[in-house]
């Protein structure tokens, strides 16, 4: 027919090269974009730490951090196994239950060497009714970038791909918000910045219902 | 299609140009009613087009193009099914669940003629002749213009290469 014809004219008058690791590369973007807003919207609302160099040279800080940041890489890869439509089941997912149970093992630890009055001051810490929403809020704009790097990707099972994504933003937003939040305990860490990232993962999967279709 | 990705129009035309027979065959044994609708049709091998143009990048060039542009050409069927789901009766996913093979037969005829490509010509197409097109040998002696015992000879050498490259597990 001759509309298709005009169609494909047209189609191949825009032929820019696509890099061999082009998904990749447009979640990166995504994310690094996104999270400098975050990094903004941090710095304007709650500030970074003053302590910031001391805590450089603590291990919490450094085991909070690695934390969050191995899940960011671990849902990246998730998530990018999801952009591509001859992908059903999402691939790497078993990888992000090891830095879970990494700190879960630590968080034990922690627990075995304090008096059981204070495991629960350990875990609730001053902030855990406001830690979850803080990252859920700071994910925010990350889960706009990947939004922006998935119009050119091809997912087909779109709750799935949401989540991924929401999981990758909300990763990415708990690294950032350890940037000010001075919670020690890897207790704490295990379930309220999990529960953010939970959190951002479960609005994912509701938004790419609908934002990922196309 | 790797052409097409490196930034090349007319091998990306080309290629698109190729799959609108495809998609059309493959959409005309899902869309319920067939023939029918060859507009609605035309609407959803266009759409896939359009997909598979701007999704380029989802495509990773270490996998079998087809597996990645049927999944494009299902998911626009779903989607299509789904928006019009109000007047779409139930019955007419055995349509769909029933055409499935088709996309099996496609792949394998493309990987077929791949495979044929490493044999002399002539072998090729005395392998094609008789044992898809399914032509007697003398028919396909014929078309070939050589003897019947020729023919046979072409085939079995044929057969026998392809079967070795195949154990030699390539």
């Amino acid at each position: 027919m001759r509309r298709t014809e005009e169609l494909i004219r047209q189609l191949a008058m825009d032929v820019k090269p696509v890099r061999s690791h082009a998904i990749g590369w447009r979640i990166a973007v995504g994310i690094l974009g996104g999270g400098a807003i975050s990094l903004l919207l941090l710095i304007a609302v709650f500030g970074i730490r003053p302590d910031l160099h001391e805590a450089l040279r603590d291990f919490s800080f450094w085991v909070r951090s690695l934390y969050t940041v191995s899940l960011g890489i671990g849902a990246m890869f998730v998530t990018a196994s999801l952009a591509r439509p001859d992908n059903v089941r999402a691939h790497w997912l078993w990888l992000l239950v090891v830095p879970v149970l990494l700190l879960t093992g630590i968080g034990i630890g922690e627990m075995a060497n304090v008096p059981l009055s204070n495991w629960q001051s350990l875990w609730l810490g001053r902030s855990w009714k406001v830690c979850p929403w803080r990252i859920l809020m700071l994910s925010a704009p990350i889960f706009a970038g990947m939004l922006w790097a998935f119009r050119r990707f091809a997912p087909t099972r779109l709750p799935l791909a949401g989540a991924a994504a929401g999981l990758t933003a909300g990763a990415w937003s708990a690294t950032l918000y350890g940037l000010y939040c001075q919670e020690e305990s890897a207790i704490f860490v295990l379930t309220w910045f999990t529960l953010g990232m939970l959190l951002a993962a479960l609005l994912g999967a509701f938004l790419g219902r609908r934002l990922l279709r196309w | 299609m790797l052409s097409g990705l490196e930034g090349d129009g007319q091998a990306h035309a080309a290629l698109l140009s190729a799959l609108v027979p495809i998609l059309r065959s493959f959409y005309r044994r899902r869309v319920p009613g067939g023939g029918d609708f060859l507009d609605d049709i035309e609407d959803l091998v266009q759409e896939t087009l359009i997909a598979v143009h701007s999704r380029r990048d989802s495509y990773d060039r270490t996998r079998p193009f087809t597996v990645w542009l049927f999944a494009i050409a299902r998911y626009k069927l779903i989607d299509n099914l789904r928006r019009c789901r109000a007047m779409e009766p139930v019955e007419d996913l055995l349509d769909i669940l029933v055409a499935e093979g088709f996309e099996d037969a496609t792949l394998a005829r493309m990987d077929l003629k791949r495979l044929l490509e490493i044999l002399p010509a002539k072998q090729a197409k005395a392998i094609w002749d008789t044992k898809i097109d399914g032509l007697s040998v003398a028919e396909a002696a014929n078309s070939s213009r050589i003897s019947a015992s020729d023919l046979k000879i072409s085939v079995h050498r044929g057969l026998r290469t392809l079967v070795a490259r195949i154990r030699g597990g390539q």
